[in-house]
């Protein structure tokens, strides 16, 4: 299935921006970990582990033409959708949460391939629609409908970022195939009802602190406002040219929450400054429009499709993430792709590379 | 269609392209905020959430001499602490420490569980110590530079610099008084800690705005304090007496060269001693002055004119009862003019000329030269001593105050007093620092001397000090106090001591005592020497005189003060009972075998003596040298020619 052809056309560019960062991730992560008493290997070397079998994961996703994933689409939703009914079931609950599903060998999060799976049904459903019509409210029933149940069975967990995470990708996906502003309307008037409902009976407590910690941090800083406290503190201190690798007070010191894993940027932010900041942010933003060109540069609408949904994933979760560091937003435990620590995480953003690679090297193919 | 289509696929891209793009600069901008505009204020909150501060002991300035000799100085010395959160094994680590620091195990381990992150071991620390425990190589504990007081000369002038604690606040003496100038910006030792509290030696530790001390200059003269100390250490010895006390002073400004106490202390070691010991008695201690007081109530009545140089009084042999009391005299003496009341000391003839003044213009009189109020002089804890207000004056009071009893003063206030005398009237106030100074050298204050009021006129200032010049010659009462080649002006004192259990005058103790000054017709310095409770003899003009005379040679050699012109030949000895001396004596020499044309014998003659004469004759004679006349040309009784050379050589006095 890999001819000569697909090699030629491979998309080293991305490829090479990708690991680019997740190798200042691997650095960071020692430096964020540098702290701690680790028994066994530790962090930056395990994320090393992650980044190998991701690559591997790409090598497989880009093995299998992405046209044959329009046919199975549905079903890998289907799939992840009852898993997800499981995990509400039988989940393993673990810190008030109940997102994990115990295999015996392994432990899985059906919410992560839920962000693969939504954006595959969503291109295959906005693949066979009339291009240059933009979708009326009774267009989106049916995708609303395949977002709306896996959203709330997230939200349910609770897991309210990866639910938000969902939301935004379907909803990029939409916006690219072009919504009326009356659709828009509806459904703007139908989701304040849905969104007072959920903040008062399915929102948990921790949530809404979250929320209204974010407005005011101020309100309990040494409760959930702390993470945003110590965040601003650390980046900020950084100052323009930052403290200097492994020389992070705050981080070294272990004053920042999470600092390996969500808080990594925070880490980075300190001991880099400004201009480091900068520069990774430019780096994901050059990856963002990368995978915009592979989705306009794609002739079929599948593959488009599929490419700004995995771009669009990618996006929110980097803008949720930093955002969250820098206080922008509130804290929900969105990691940044490639940098933060964790295998989840890298497996998803690794899978949504090898889609992004696969509409890329195909894309002269029909 | 297909063209359309990749249109508005473009489109479509762009406006997602752009909404990504409106992000990336909204949290761009949140960085730039963060990171450069609002950094100032949140690195300071990150360093208050990860640097734990330590107060460190303040660096306090130095003490100088006037001229610029160290007396009190700040070394840097090794401090030790522990950070228990860092040590891998506190009972190994206490066990190990414990036998250099000189602790006992168990205290030390028990320190360093403690809930403390931050343990001082030892402060400042001897270096043989540091470099023992440096080797021992323990995890968790650092040292730190800290400074030490140290008075590089022990003993000498201890009661005027004082001392200070260990935190390091002054206790006593100038340390106390200019504590606040003195004393240096408390600096911190910076360690850092994390969000659980703990101490991290990452990048070591800092120590932060930490500044010197100013450095004060002290009027205090090394040497002449080194003079002083040691010859009322010998005179309070000799006369196996409990202490003394010996200032010197400069008249003209009131600035003090040297104040000694005796028995001293090391300020270095100062916890060793009594308390008691501590004290700067020279300001704090008053006692009865007694005959030195004289000089006063002499003063006091040539200048109100209740009687001339010439008047006598009939000391009544040495028995003279007044107010139904009777007043002795040590010896027995007849008729005395006011200077030999003074020279001989004579109790009676005081208590008459006082009774001829009247205690409203005595009291007046004692008031201006300084006693009963503070010198005000810049040490602390000074004593103003005791004189009763004159509504309280009974019976004989007026004439045992004329003599010095009844009345106390302290050392400082007898000096200054008698330093009014010496400089031709004014009481001046008492100072021991001179100049306060920054890091640099550079002066930041500076005193200047300070006279308090006019007492005398400087004629009448003049007038007793020559009365004082006779107690120091053959037959006056300080005879003892006498330095070759120069005029001493001076008075003894001898008073009884009261006793704290009868308060009545004590039989056998005595507080002995010799004030004046040198030159006496140019004074360079007020000498003081007060002797407490001597044993072999009572009386200052034998236990107290010579060490005056000893302090005041070495003094004036050491300033370089020209000896006089030789006042103290056999003549002078023998005009003190004359009121007026040199003079006749010099005329009654010269005249003798003296012929118009004849070349007079000069031969011992001062300088002044010679000149006088060649005036009388009309000669034009060279002089040569200084001193007393040792060679002359043409010899005596030659003719001298008109041609001829004349010529006196002198040489100084042996």
């Amino acid at each position: 299935m890999l001819d000569r052809r697909l090699i030629t056309n491979f998309d080293w560019t991305l490829i090479g921006l990708v690991l680019l960062i997740s190798a200042i991730g691997v650095l960071n992560i020692y430096s964020a970990s540098a702290s701690y008493k680790v028994i066994g290997a530790p962090y930056a070397l395990k994320q090393c582990y992650w980044i190998l079998t991701g690559l591997v994961l790409i090598v497989i996703v880009c093995s299998v033409d992405y046209h044959l994933l329009e046919d199975v689409a549905y079903w890998f939703y289907g799939v992840v959708l009852a898993l997800l009914v499981v995990v509400l079931v039988a989940g393993k609950t673990s810190m008030g949460a109940t997102r994990w599903l115990h295999l015996g060998f392994i432990n899985i999060q059906p919410s992560e391939p839920m962000k693969i799976v939504i954006i595959m049904a969503f291109a295959r459903f906005f693949a066979g629609f009339p291009v240059l019509r933009k979708l009326t409210i009774r267009d989106i029933l049916y995708p609303l409908l395949l977002l709306g149940g896996p959203a709330l069975l997230i939200m349910k967990q609770p897991d309210l970022g990866t639910a938000i995470l969902v939301i935004l990708v379907a909803s990029s996906m939409m916006l690219y195939v072009g919504v009326r502003w009356t659709a828009l309307v509806s459904v703007f008037l139908t989701a304040l009802p849905v969104f007072y409902l959920g903040w008062q009976r399915y929102l948990r407590d921790y949530q809404k602190a979250r929320i209204l910690n974010f407005l005011d941090p101020e309100r309990d800083p040494l409760g959930s406002g702390y993470h945003i406290i110590q965040s601003e503190i650390a980046v900020g201190s950084g100052g323009l040219s930052g403290k200097g690798f492994l020389h992070g007070t705050q981080t070294q010191l272990r004053f920042l929450p999470e600092q390996h894993t969500d808080f990594a940027f925070s880490v980075f932010s300190e001991e880099w400054g400004f201009i480091g900041c900068l520069v990774m942010l430019c780096l994901y933003f050059f990856l963002i429009l990368w995978g915009l060109q592979i989705a306009g540069r794609c002739n079929d609408r599948f593959g488009s499709l599929m490419a700004v949904g995995v771009t669009a994933m990618l996006f929110w979760h980097m803008v949720i993430n930093v955002g969250m560091v820098i206080g922008l937003f509130p804290v929900v435990g969105v990691p940044l792709p490639f940098f933060s620590y964790g295998g989840t995480s890298m497996v998803t953003s690794m899978v949504g590379v090898g889609i992004l690679l696969n509409v890329s090297m195909r894309r002269f193919m029909f | 269609m297909k063209d359309g289509k990749e249109k508005w696929a473009r489109v479509r891209i762009r406006l997602i392209g752009g909404l990504f793009a409106f992000f990336f600069a909204i949290t761009s901008a949140r960085a730039f905020y963060l990171q450069v505009i609002n950094k100032e204020q949140l690195i300071k909150l990150a360093d208050k959430q990860h640097q734990k501060i330590v107060p460190l002991t303040p660096v306090r300035g130095a003490i100088y001499d006037r001229n610029s000799a160290e007396l009190a100085v700040s070394i840097d010395m090794d401090s030790c602490y522990a950070e228990p959160r860092n040590m891998e094994n506190i009972r190994e680590a206490a066990a190990r420490l414990a036998p250099v620091l000189g602790i006992a195990r168990e205290t030390l381990e028990k320190k360093l569980t403690g809930s403390r992150h931050f343990v001082w071991l030892q402060r400042r620390i001897t270096p043989d110590i540091v470099k023992k425990i440096k080797d021992l190589e323990i995890e968790g504990v650092g040292f730190v530079k800290e400074s030490k007081r140290f008075y590089p000369h022990s003993e000498m002038a201890s009661h005027v610099i004082g001392f200070t604690g260990v935190d390091p606040e002054g206790l006593e003496g100038i340390e106390l008084k200019y504590d606040a100038t003195i004393l240096g910006n408390t600096g911190y030792l910076v360690t850092e800690r994390d969000a659980l509290g703990r101490d991290i030696a990452l990048k070591g530790t800092v120590v932060k705005s930490a500044s010197r001390g100013h450095n004060v200059t002290l009027t205090l003269d090394k040497n002449i304090q080194y003079i002083a100390e040691k010859e009322l250490a010998k005179a309070v010895e000799s006369c196996g007496a409990k202490g003394g006390i010996a200032l010197v002073m400069e008249p003209e400004s009131g600035k003090v060269l040297a104040m000694a106490n005796y028995p001293g202390f090391n300020p270095n070691s100062y916890f060793r001693y009594q308390p008691g010991l501590l004290r700067n008695r020279s300001i704090a201690d008053s006692f009865e002055p007694g005959s030195t007081f004289k000089v006063f109530l002499v003063a006091a009545a040539l200048e109100e004119r209740a009687v001339t140089p010439r008047d006598g009084f009939n000391c009544e042999n040495g028995s003279y009862s007044i107010g139904g009391r009777t007043i002795h005299d040590t010896h027995k003496y007849g008729h005395l003019s006011v200077a030999e009341v003074l020279k001989y000391s004579s109790n009676i003839g005081a208590a008459k000329i006082g009774s001829r003044l009247g205690q409203d213009r005595l009291y007046g009189y004692l008031k201006k030269f300084g006693f009963g109020e503070k010198s005000g002089i810049d040490l602390p804890g000074e004593a103003g001593g005791h004189l009763r207000d004159k509504s309280q004056w009974f019976g004989v009071d007026l004439a045992t105050i004329s003599f010095g009893q009844g009345v106390s003063s302290t050392s400082i206030q007898l000096a200054a007093a008698i330093s009014a005398v010496a400089n031709g009237g004014l009481l001046m106030k008492p100072f021991v620092v001179e100049t306060i100074t920054d890091e640099n050298g550079n002066a930041l204050q500076q005193f200047s001397p300070q006279a308090r009021q006019r007492v005398i006129s400087p004629e009448t200032a003049s007038i007793v000090a020559k009365m004082m010049e006779g107690v120091t010659v053959e037959g006056g009462t300080g005879a003892a106090a006498a330095v070759e080649g120069y005029r001493v002006a001076g008075k003894t004192g001898t008073a009884q001591k009261v006793d704290p259990v009868t308060r009545g005058y004590s039989v056998d103790k005595r507080t002995a005592s010799f004030i004046g000054f040198v030159p006496a017709d140019k004074p360079r310095l007020t000498i003081l020497v007060v002797i407490d409770e001597p044993k072999t003899s009572p009386y200052g003009g034998v236990v107290a005189a010579p060490a005056f005379g000893a302090i005041a040679l070495q003094s004036l050699c050491y300033l370089k003060v020209p000896p006089g012109k030789s006042e103290r030949t056999k003549h002078e000895k023998n005009v003190v009972k004359a009121v007026e001396p040199s003079e006749m004596a010099a005329e009654g020499t010269i005249d003798e075998g003296t012929e118009g044309g004849v070349m007079p014998d000069f031969r011992g003659m001062s300088m002044r003596h010679v000149l006088r004469s060649m005036e009388k004759k009309g000669l034009n004679v060279k002089l040569i040298g200084s001193g007393r006349a040792v060679e002359q040309n043409p010899q005596p009784g030659r003719k001298i020619g008109a041609s001829d050379r004349v010529w006196v050589k002198f040489a100084p006095a042996a």
